[in-house]
């Protein structure tokens, strides 16, 4: 009895976890991509007029709105590669060196504990013109420094990226150490008896040898930068007029200021579909791992 | 197919230890460099605390890096208690109240969940495990904005929309495939004779997890109780979209402190705000660091 019942009850525990996969997940993005189609404002409606399905994507390919957020996203994207780079410098230099690891590790993590709200806030104050760093080094007689970024829509986005780089910089260097931890030590011992140059071994050995954490790095950035909001809210709350918006903050802007569900639904679907072409070399990329791993043996 | 991305990292010691050096100029060198770069990590910090102790007339004379001179805790006491979002003026209290309150719900929800669900796809022979994962993994993925507005209607639907119970489940929901993910890689780790000699005794699927399974998995349950306090506390979107009027979170109330101010903006209250929402999230982290850099590389696809 106690045999049969036992047969049973994993699929019975896992009833759950695939209700919520189902509805929430797989159902919800349907459900999404079906409002897309629909002239829904307010309320959803679900009648599809199927001569202009895609009039809620041909509207929003022509709002500059959208145009804006796109072109920042790839900005985004380029300024945050900052983050790994300096990763990768940051551990690299904390491996080579090992005095102070400790110390070292725990104040490059601790701004990944802190919000990214929290984040943008202090930023912000820092940024204030008036208040802020860029009054200190004028006080300094340093006054042909601008560092009031946020003020204007050229140089807002630097701020973002800066502030992100900040608050993600300590989690790249936790990959690439532990990716550097695990490069046989005996490689370092044969460079320095070859008398390989400390730029050569890096250049040609180590980052070679790296190249699976670096492509980990590289699109789990690319995701955290397709959802990135709170920190766009806490810094400029998408201004100075449109210019700081990311596809994120267009998405939920469109339902709550605007509550037009058609729109944001559409804005959402192409937010899926940029994920989704980062998330397939990311499978590639698992496979090819795996398969690496089973040629070694 | 296998999740490696999803493993924590190791600390391993090397296998050969290099030889230690005497101070070279070279490592003079480095560790100036990462001085500085650790300066430049703390300059927030050391910003958001001093400004949150200094009096308003102190910061209008525009010295950002000054110590506060005279200090002063009003700023504290004024965001903790009456600092004004939109035309509420309760300060950050209530937020925290409602993101405590948020917490624990969720906490047992989604650990609940996802630990059984780890449980069974791991060890126990279901035949669809591989297609379930592989949707499990997807959904990891997927962001918020995709399933944000029938999430909204569905909840509305179950009358649990604007309150705090809305929020624990959908934190709950949204965790659940990437915890599932880790819990599955770590019951993965278990040695079959366990698993066979406790089906031998005629344990039962529930009976093996609560007395075999779940003592082993004291590691696993720290490093994902840590990772989803630290989520839960510094959401600041599902708290937005799915908190009503009076059950906002802690991070919601301090940007609309923040971004809302009307006429001068009070910076010292708007520092200590900050910080206030921040101390729950860095204690876990200077207390308990290594288990919340595991948590967080393990949870890294969540972003």
């Amino acid at each position: 009895m106690i045999v049969r019942w036992s047969r049973w009850s994993p699929q019975v525990a896992l009833i759950p976890a695939v209700v919520v996969a189902l509805v929430a997940f797989i159902g919800a993005i349907g459900w999404t991509v079906l409002l897309s189609l629909t002239r829904s404002r307010r309320f959803p409606e679900y009648v599809i007029d199927w001569s202009e399905w895609s009039r809620q994507y041909e509207r929003l390919f022509k709002d500059s709105g959208w145009e804006i957020a796109l072109k920042n996203l790839l900005v985004l994207g380029l300024g945050s590669c900052l983050a790994i780079v300096f990763g990768f410098v940051l551990a690299a230099l904390i491996d080579r060196e090992k005095r102070g690891e400790g110390i070292f590790r725990t104040i490059f993590l601790y701004p990944l504990a802190v919000s990214l709200i929290v984040t943008g806030v202090a930023w912000r104050w820092m940024f204030n013109p008036t208040l802020g760093v860029q009054a200190f080094l004028h006080a300094l007689g340093l006054t042909w420094v601008n560092f009031n970024w946020l003020a204007s829509g050229e140089t807002a986005m630097y701020g973002i990226i800066l502030a992100s780089v900040w608050q993600g910089s300590g989690f790249y260097m936790a990959l690439m150490l532990a990716g550097l931890k695990s490069i046989n030590s005996e490689i370092w011992s044969a460079a320095r008896l070859d008398g390989v140059s400390f730029w050569r071994l890096y250049a040609e050995i180590i980052i070679p040898m790296m190249k699976f954490t670096f492509l980990t790095c590289a699109i789990l950035l690319s995701l955290g930068v397709v959802k990135a909001y709170d920190i766009v809210v806490a810094m400029t709350n998408g201004g100075p007029g449109q210019t700081t918006w990311v596809p994120a903050y267009f998405t939920i802007n469109a339902y709550w200021a605007k509550s037009n569900l058609g729109y944001a639904s559409a804005a959402a679907v192409i937010m899926l579909a940029i994920t989704l072409a980062i998330f397939l070399p990311l499978v590639m990329l698992t496979a090819w791992r795996e398969r690496a791993r089973e040629a070694r043996g | 197919m296998s999740l490696t991305i999803a493993e924590a990292p190791v600390e391993r010691a090397p296998l050969f230890p290099r030889k230690k050096k005497g101070i070279t100029p070279r490592s003079i060198a480095i560790l100036v460099f990462l001085a500085i770069c650790a300066a430049f990590f703390c300059v927030p910090l050391y910003v958001i605390v001093t400004t949150s102790f200094k009096t308003m007339d102190q910061i209008r004379q525009g010295d950002i890096f000054s110590l506060p001179l005279p200090l002063t805790f009003d700023a504290w006491w004024n965001a903790w208690d009456s600092a004004c979002s939109g035309i509420r003026c309760d300060g950050l209290k209530v937020g925290f109240w409602n993101s405590m309150a948020i917490l624990f719900p969720s906490l047992a929800l989604s650990l609940a969940l996802s630990s059984v669900t780890g449980y069974a796809l791991a060890l126990w022979n279901v035949k669809w495990a591989n297609a379930f994962l592989f949707i499990l993994f997807m959904c990891a993925f997927v962001p918020f904005q995709i399933i944000m507005i029938p999430l909204i209607i569905l909840s509305s639907g179950l009358k649990v929309y604007g309150t705090v119970w809305g929020i624990a489940i959908v934190h709950a929901v949204l965790s659940m495939p990437i915890l599932t993910l880790i819990f599955r890689n770590y019951y993965k780790g278990i040695p079959h004779e366990i698993m066979s000699a406790a089906m031998m005794d005629s344990g039962s699927f529930w009976r093996i997890f609560v007395e075999i399974i779940l003592p082993m998995s004291a590691n696993i349950l720290i490093v994902v109780l840590i990772l989803q306090i630290t989520s839960i506390w510094n959401d600041f979107l599902i708290g937005l979209t799915f908190g009503g009027l009076g059950t906002q979170p802690m991070s919601v109330v301090l940007a609309n402190v923040v971004i809302t101010t009307t006429g001068e903006a009070a910076y010292n209250e708007n520092m200590a705000a900050a910080l206030l929402t921040a101390i729950p999230p860095l204690l876990i982290y200077f207390v308990l660091g290594r288990f919340f850099v595991q948590g967080i590389t393990a949870g890294a696809i969540k972003g």
